[in-house]
């Protein structure tokens, strides 16, 4: 059994980045996740790390760029217009390839909007918000035990497929403590990044490390390696829990802190007689189709419920393909759905 | 007319009290001056990167500025107001605008939002020469996110990105000297200044660059109670001794030509402005005095350059 801890998620996140052998960070203060570039300030110089404060997002993305073409463990991190600041860099690194960890503790929007918890950025996440055809891994944790977990695992992923991979949580999940248990070691892959531009020292030829293909012929090649990358990450990272689903008369469909909600709501309901199912994306790209197809047939009907207008409600319906109805409630601006208000919109689709 | 401080405090009030910036804090200060240095019947358009200034004076629906206010992203107060100040001029140009009085833009950013990531935005409007003032109040930390360190920070400041701890004390850079930046831009008028004595210096500075036609940048001065760890009642103290100590000397550049403004006539060891402020705690330890010995040698260098750029002796 290793440490158990009450920590506070932000402070997990970068805890947990340190435990998987990141060494660099390079951050921009921006609220609710700057406790990350707080704890790295302080930590990174005691494991020999490196801690930047960039002069704004654009920066720190791009150092991120830098540090991962030389083929170091390197996170960024920041809230949506942060992020959005973020998007070109996001985009050349999906296009040279590059492994890197990219934190977003979602505020609501657009603009400025406010510092409240939000999941509206999911489809900039999951249908690229940069330019290009590119995705990037979302892992989208529910606690702060997952958040330490996904952590570890994001940057796994990152070097086993050399992508970008985004952990998405909210401000509930980045301020909020709860305990935490670490491991005494992490289980770390490290492949090995023989393509990294580390200096020839005279014995090998050089790399390159580069987003620009001139030559369409080469760029469309490119692209076909890539989408090839991602089908090969579609086909053996998707993670989501089901939960209750078996003879459910509606199953719900919600992603990180509203899923929390959703599993009281399940205990509400079967008071009530009426028996409420969970499907949880954890990885909301590659999103997990065959969890829906697989109980596409059993409930009378779909609810996805989302801190947003409706945005992972367009991949359920894509999922359940016309074959059961799929309803929506969402909260938006930092308002949260109460179990009450969930429950009432449940028992009013199932009327 | 000769400045009076009753007289102007006459003027009505712009930016209005019900904001929730700090008690102690400078910049709400600032701001009220720099806007009695409008004239009565001229109107305003004002902006403010995100930041202490922004998020606390105009929560929607809620203003404290009088005149209409534009907030932006964090990045791009100078883009902005240079916009809004180009459509002024093409609706005046096409006889749009039928008012009394003129308007004047006036764009406000902490230092994070004008040293750091809105110093493209910022350089980008003043060499176009857009007609507008650019207003830093300049508090040396990212205040509105918890007090990150930003290119403004003092050398040896302690702050939440530059904890001061053994193995690294505090910042370890030196501040840029953003005002030297913006006059080499050769705009019409740059100055230094910062809220002291009776505000006449921030009034008349505010005035001219307000009233010169072009780009105005103004680098103000805002003590932060928060981020320096200061009793609240002593911001103007901690303010003058800036200014006593050299720190931040006020001087202004009119088309090239230096002017130092203040030459205090016994200049004060920087400690004094040092040691009333939480953020320098670790630099009176036994063993640090390196520390202070290095930030003295540097605002004396800086003085001194600043004396010869004035074509002064020391």
């Amino acid at each position: 059994m290793g440490e158990k801890l009450l920590m506070k998620g932000n402070e997990v996140i970068a805890e947990a980045a340190i435990r998987a052998g990141c060494r660099h960070y390079f951050g921009y203060p921006i609220t609710p996740q700057t406790e990350i570039a707080h704890y790295m300030a302080k930590k990174m110089p005691e494991v020999d790390g490196t801690f930047v404060q960039a002069e704004s997002e654009i920066a720190a993305i791009n150092m991120v760029y830098g540090a991962a073409s030389a083929g170091a463990r390197v996170l960024t991190s920041s809230s949506s217009p942060g992020i959005s600041l973020k998007q070109e860099g996001i985009s050349y690194i999906a296009g040279a390839e590059l492994p890197a960890v990219v934190v977003n503790i979602v505020r609501c929007g657009p603009g400025l909007g406010g510092i409240l918890p939000a999941q509206c950025d999911y489809f900039q996440a999951v249908k690229g918000g940069g330019h290009g055809d590119y995705k990037m891994v979302v892992l989208a944790p529910c606690s702060v035990q997952e958040l330490y977990e996904m952590t570890v695992e994001a940057f796994n992923i990152s070097d086993k497929y050399r992508i970008l991979t985004m952990i998405m949580g909210d401000g509930i999940l980045g301020q909020m403590m709860e305990a935490v248990e670490f491991k005494d070691k992490e289980d770390i892959i490290s492949p090995d990044k023989n393509w990294a531009t580390t200096g020839t020292q005279m014995k090998r030829e050089h790399n390159v490390v580069t987003s620009i293909f001139i030559n369409p012929e080469v760029l469309e090649n490119h692209n076909h390696k890539l989408q090839e990358k991602y089908a090969l990450i579609t086909e053996n990272e998707i993670k989501v829990e089901t939960y209750n689903c078996e003879n459910a008369d509606i199953i719900v469909a919600a992603f990180g802190t509203v899923a929390r909600i959703i599993k009281n709501v399940i205990k509400m309901a079967e008071k009530e007689g009426i028996k409420v199912g969970l499907i949880r994306p954890i990885t909301l790209w590659p999103f997990p189709e065959r969890a829906f197809q697989k109980y596409a047939d059993v409930p009378k009907a779909f609810l996805t419920v989302e801190l947003n207008a409706g945005q992972m409600l367009e991949d359920v319906k894509l999922a359940v393909n016309g074959k059961k109805p799929v309803h929506f409630y969402g909260r938006m601006g930092g308002m949260l759905p109460t179990q009450q208000e969930i429950l009432d919109k449940i028992k009013d689709i199932l009327k | 007319m000769a400045y009076n401080l009753k007289e102007v405090a006459k003027k009505p009030e712009r930016f209005t009290g019900g904001h929730r910036m700090c008690a102690g804090c400078g910049a709400p200060v600032v701001v009220r001056q720099i806007l009695r240095a409008l004239k009565p019947e001229d109107h305003l358009v004002a902006g403010s990167a995100t930041g202490c200034l922004e998020v606390s004076s105009f929560l929607y629906p809620y203003t404290s500025w009088k005149d209409s206010f534009i907030h932006n992203a964090f990045e791009n107060s100078g883009a902005t107001i240079s916009g809004a100040e180009a459509a002024y001029l093409a609706m005046k140009r096409k006889g749009k605008i039928n008012q009394e009085g003129e308007t004047k833009f006036i764009a406000f950013g902490g230092d994070g939002g004008t040293y750091d990531i809105g110093l493209q935005s910022l350089s980008g409007a003043m060499e176009r020469g857009h007609d507008m003032v650019y207003v830093c109040y300049d508090n040396g930390a990212y205040m509105n996110t918890g007090i990150q360190r930003s290119s403004a920070t003092p050398k040896y400041a302690d702050t939440t990105t530059s904890p001061a701890g053994k193995a690294i004390p505090g910042k370890q850079q030196w501040r840029k000297d953003l005002t030297e930046v913006m006059a080499n831009h050769h705009i019409p008028y740059v100055a230094q200044t910062a809220p002291i004595g009776n505000l006449k210096d921030l009034y008349e500075k505010s005035e001219k660059a307000i009233y010169t036609k072009g780009p105005a940048f103004l680098n103000v001065l805002a003590p932060c109670p928060r981020g320096w760890q200061y009793n609240t009642p002593d911001l103007m103290d901690i303010s003058k001794l800036a200014v006593e100590t050299c720190f931040w000397p006020l001087y202004e550049v009119v088309d090239g030509k230096y002017i130092i403004n203040y030459k205090p006539k016994n200049k004060l060891p920087v400690r004094d402005f040092l040691k009333p402020q939480g953020r320098f705690k670790h630099l009176f330890k036994a063993g640090n005095e390196y520390m202070i010995e290095e930030i003295q040698a540097e605002v004396d260098r800086r003085w001194e350059a600043l004396l010869k750029l004035a074509g002064e002796e020391a």
